[in-house]
């Protein structure tokens, strides 16, 4: 029995309920914080201790035995620090940014409930105990939305639903592994995946994780959620927290509870290379930062899809930390877009431009996870992509090269937007309709500098989260790490760090050497014209319009845009449909049936009515008619 | 220790950083004279592209009032960088090719990236609307051309069942080159035709295009900043055929036969690149995105195709 188990389920739900009965707003702030950093702290606790496990029966019907039965592994130690972790930084962002919002005290609480929600999904060794976590945890996003004012509670309604629809898939696939294994331990679980039940569990099962995760078709409550809820809530949900918990449960569903065949790594690896390219594309396009960012979040989870689909030691390597990763700096990108929001209150592309200058903390922090997230060498978003592309490798076949094909090419696309965004943010030229923004406040600034620190650190440094995080995960599984995790000789991040500083130092002994003794500021060049400041301004949002409008994507990208590809739009058109049918088929047909038997029932009457006439001359006739029948039936 | 220091020795003199930009401007004057040939001119001397580079290192440095400065002075060194590890990653597995130095096939598509993304860093922070223009037609270049150069980069890939170069230099003096193969012929000519737009040469300097945008990205840039963009470009014009020579034809093999052979087919590649980029008019942007999309990757598709099936 190690209680420490319940303390990061605990502490956040229970300092949340304290503040529930605070009536100052800095008391609260403190106390979220306070609980945030406590967390941290027992989660870490629990990852240096490791190896833990809690266990109490909580239902026991029959055969059904639900018990609340905590454990800890390598990999979930590591996603509870990182879910911790990420609650003490957004908190300490929101306390800025968020200042004199609507329903602050609520937000705080409902951070802290995630956590605590999040932390006992992770831990959760019973199913229906990790379900039930799992369900909160999305009811806490659809609550978190809906901070954002009366216009958020469609996209909030939304998220439920279809996120709240995967839990239920989610349900459905542990009632068939209960038939299957009569176990809901997750530890004793191992089906392979070979006749249609366990494929059918499977699949279910995989619904709800890549569901939580952000990718395609489950993905269209993102881009709603991010145009109108808080900018941190995105930085903490659906750019972080969905993901380590989707990847979480995929990983351990890959890795733990089924044995894979090969339909099923297509299956994964398609869905994967499905989203990287469809959802860049629609990031593309954007006008709005933080609609843009979203789409990225979907994009990005293609790589994670597709390298633990590859089902090669290398590939989910790559996955793994391609979701540790992600998280970074999609949460950093957030956190920069939350910034210049907060000072120019708008994340229109085209209003914004030239705030470079005046933000340099917020425009070098989002423009190291910018390269990251387009992998740039030596950021770590090009370790973990390159690792995926290995794994493509490895697996081999036409369709490994075709989906490593859509993966680097999708990459080449995320830097195109990212260009544009850093052009129309921070470069470019400064529109009239903004004031001279300052730079951000400290507490605002650091949880951006910490992740883009640790960009940094895990690009330079790849070794360090292989060899304590994804190593000892994935090595349990594969019997020994191999040779196939060492990256020296391939690419050894660190002397190519160095090569690439040396070089660039070489580079400034050129400037040296010139004449820099004389550098004078001239007034930029337009062919001699007098400069219009406004007039000239080229905002970075028709930067693609070429591709826009060439040849047959035209077509994809306004089906895109007019949400021909929304599940959930689809969804409510099919319902609409199906409501047509009932009610035609179902409601109308009993009306009708009500108005036949009105109907035969008059006409019955009426020809009932008819023959009773109160004419004696029909009245004899009718009897002569009928002893006639009568007669002629007895002659027989 | 010794590695690290035989490295930094790799990358700054020999065959990275001081030979491959001696080299590569030498490149750039034959690229010059050649041109002029064919346009019924002189040309220039021989140590005409020196002189230039020399020229502007001495000339005073105008910044743009305004700009990012930061980003504008460091963009072409992150260009530079970027050339200088491919241009000392290819000559090394050229040279010991049972030995992978720092990086593989997928790394040097990445770090090819990075001058295109330093003319984009640069362009942007200069704050000039021709240079913004230049920016968005130096990305879209990079997506027009890039897919169709994956898709040959795949087929060689696919032939040899290796992305470590060394390994795919080694495969073919087994059994026989990339191009000795249909497919591989068509992701050759796919190859040449990106890497002209790599280079940013007629048709494709769209994004420079000095007659309408005035330089584009290179607008606002001066003195030094300029010259280390123009030993960026003399380095990608010598080591983007060497690329090209390392992926179908083998690589350079150091015997006589095998120095004459490279110097003939790298003499090839090279004319024609220049003429190439002598004889043609530039391609406005919409045309060049079609071109590549709308041709080219069909190309390099049935390249593909065909190396999967193994021919």
């Amino acid at each position: 029995m190690d209680w420490i188990l319940l303390f990061p389920i605990l502490i956040p739900i229970f300092t949340g309920l304290v503040s529930l009965l605070t009536k100052k707003q800095r008391v609260g702030e403190t106390l979220a914080l306070m609980g945030m950093l406590l967390t941290f702290a027992a989660s870490l606790a629990i990852l240096v201790l490791g190896n833990l496990r809690f266990q109490i029966d909580w239902i026991r019907v029959s055969a059904l035995r639900i018990s609340i039965d905590f454990i800890t592994s390598h990999l979930s130690g590591w996603i509870l620090v990182a879910c911790s972790f990420f609650g003490v930084l957004i908190t300490l962002y929101s306390l800025r940014q968020m200042g004199g919002k609507a329903h602050l005290k609520a937000y705080y609480i409902y951070l802290l409930w995630t956590v605590g929600f999040a932390n006992g999904a992770v831990l959760s060794n019973n199913l229906i105990v990790l379900l039930m976590f799992w369900g909160m945890v999305a009811i806490m996003l659809a609550l978190l939305i809906a901070i954002g004012g009366t216009a958020a509670h469609k996209a909030a309604q939304k998220s439920l639903i279809i996120v709240g629809g995967s839990d239920f898939a989610i349900l459905l696939g542990v009632v068939i592994i209960w038939h299957l294994t009569g176990s809901l331990s997750m530890t004793d679980i191992k089906i392979p995946v070979s006749e249609p039940l366990s494929t059918v569990a499977f699949i279910l099962l995989m619904m709800g994780a890549i569901t939580k995760a952000g990718a395609m078709p489950f993905h269209s409550w993102i881009p709603d959620a991010a145009e109108v809820s808080p900018t941190p809530v995105m930085a903490f949900l659906p750019a972080a927290l969905d993901k380590l918990l989707g990847i979480y449960l995929l990983i351990r569903l890959v890795l733990d509870l089924f044995v894979l065949n090969l339909s099923m790594n297509l299956l994964l690896m398609t869905i994967g290379a499905v989203t990287i390219l469809a959802a860049v594309m629609m990031a593309l396009i954007q006008k709005d930062l933080n609609k843009l960012l979203s789409f990225h979040a979907i994009s990005q989870v293609g790589y994670m899809v597709l390298g633990i689909g590859t089902g090669t030691v290398v590939g989910m390597a790559g996955g793994l930390m391609h979701m540790l990763n992600h998280a970074i700096y999609k949460c950093c990108l957030f956190l920069c877009s939350g910034a210049v929001e907060y000072r120019t209150k708008t994340t229109r592309l085209e209003n914004l431009g030239g705030l470079g200058r005046t933000m340099p903390v917020t425009f070098i922090t989002c423009g190291i996870a910018a390269l990251s997230i387009s992998g740039v060498p030596p950021f770590n978003g090009f370790v973990s992509k390159w690792m995926v592309y290995q794994g493509m490798i490895d697996f081999g076949g036409s369709l490994g090269f075709l989906f490593l094909i859509i993966a680097m090419f999708g990459s080449a696309l995320t830097l195109a937007s990212f260009v544009k965004v850093l052009h129309s943010v921070f470069m470019g030229q400064k529109p009239k309709t903004i004031r001279e923004p300052k730079e951000v406040e400290f507490t605002m600034a650091v949880p951006m500098m910490i992740l883009a620190l640790l960009c940094l650190v895990f690009g330079v440094f790849a070794q360090l989260p292989l060899t304590y995080f994804i190593g000892p995960v994935l090595g349990m599984a594969f019997g020994g790490l191999g040779e196939n995790l060492q990256l020296t000789g391939m690419w050894n991040p660190t002397l190519a760090t160095l090569f690439m500083l040396i070089s660039l130092g070489a580079g400034l002994l050129f400037y040296r050497l010139g004449n820099i003794k004389h550098v004078i500021e001239g007034e930029i060049f337009i062919g001699g014209e007098p400069i219009d400041e406004e007039e000239v301004r080229i905002p970075g949002t028709h930067f693609y319009n070429t591709i826009e409008s060439t040849g047959f994507l035209r077509v994809l990208l306004e089906k895109g845009k007019s949400r021909a590809f929304d599940l959930y739009e689809i969804g409510k058109k099919g319902i609409r449909v199906l409501s047509l049918v009932l009610y035609h088929g179902v409601d109308r047909m009993i009306d009708r049936f009500y108005d036949m038997i009105r109907i035969l029932t008059l006409e019955l009457s009426e020809w009932g009515r008819r023959l009773h006439t109160g004419i004696l001359t029909t009245y004899v006739l009718w009897l002569l008619l009928g002893i006639t029948a009568l007669l002629l039936l007895l002659m027989k | 220790m010794d590695e690290i220091v035989k490295g930094i020795f790799y990358v700054i003199v020999f065959p990275g950083l001081i030979f491959s930009s001696t080299l590569g401007l030498f490149l750039c004057w034959v690229d010059r004279k050649v041109a002029a040939r064919i346009q019924s001119r002189k040309g220039p001397p021989w140590y005409q592209c020196y002189a230039d580079v020399f020229k502007l290192m001495a000339k005073t440095m105008i910044l743009p009032r305004g700009s990012r400065k930061f980003g504008f002075l460091l963009a072409p060194l992150l260009g530079l960088s970027g050339i200088t590890l491919v241009a000392t990653i290819v000559w090394m597995v050229n040279i010991q090719p049972e030995k992978s130095f720092m990086g593989d096939l997928i790394v040097v598509l990445y770090l090819l990236i990075l001058p295109s993304l330093a003319l984009i860093i640069g362009g942007s922070s200069s704050r000039n609307p021709f240079g913004a223009v230049g920016v968005a037609r130096e990305m879209k270049m990079i997506l027009a051309y890039e897919l169709p150069f994956l898709m040959a980069i795949a087929t060689v890939i696919i032939h040899t069942r290796s992305i470590l170069l060394g390994e795919i230099i080694m495969t073919q003096s087994l059994k026989g080159f990339v191009l000795a193969h249909p497919s591989g012929v068509l992701a050759m000519i796919v190859g040449l035709v990106c890497i002209q737009a790599k280079l940013g040469y007629l048709p494709f300097d769209i994004p420079e295009a000095e007659t309408e945008i005035i330089g584009g990205t290179l607008a606002e840039y001066s003195g030094v900043s300029l010259a280390l963009f123009k030993v960026t470009n003399a380095m990608m014009l010598l080591t983007l055929p060497l690329f090209l020579i390392t992926l179908f034809l083998g690589g350079i093999r150091f015997t006589l036969g095998g120095i004459v052979g490279n110097l003939i087919a790298y003499t090839v590649i090279l004319l024609l690149i220049i003429v190439v980029k002598t004889v043609h008019p530039r391609l406005r942007i919409d045309q060049a995105v079609r071109f590549f999309w709308g041709i080219v990757t069909p190309v390099a598709v049935t390249g593909l195709i065909l190396a999967l099936v193994g021919v």
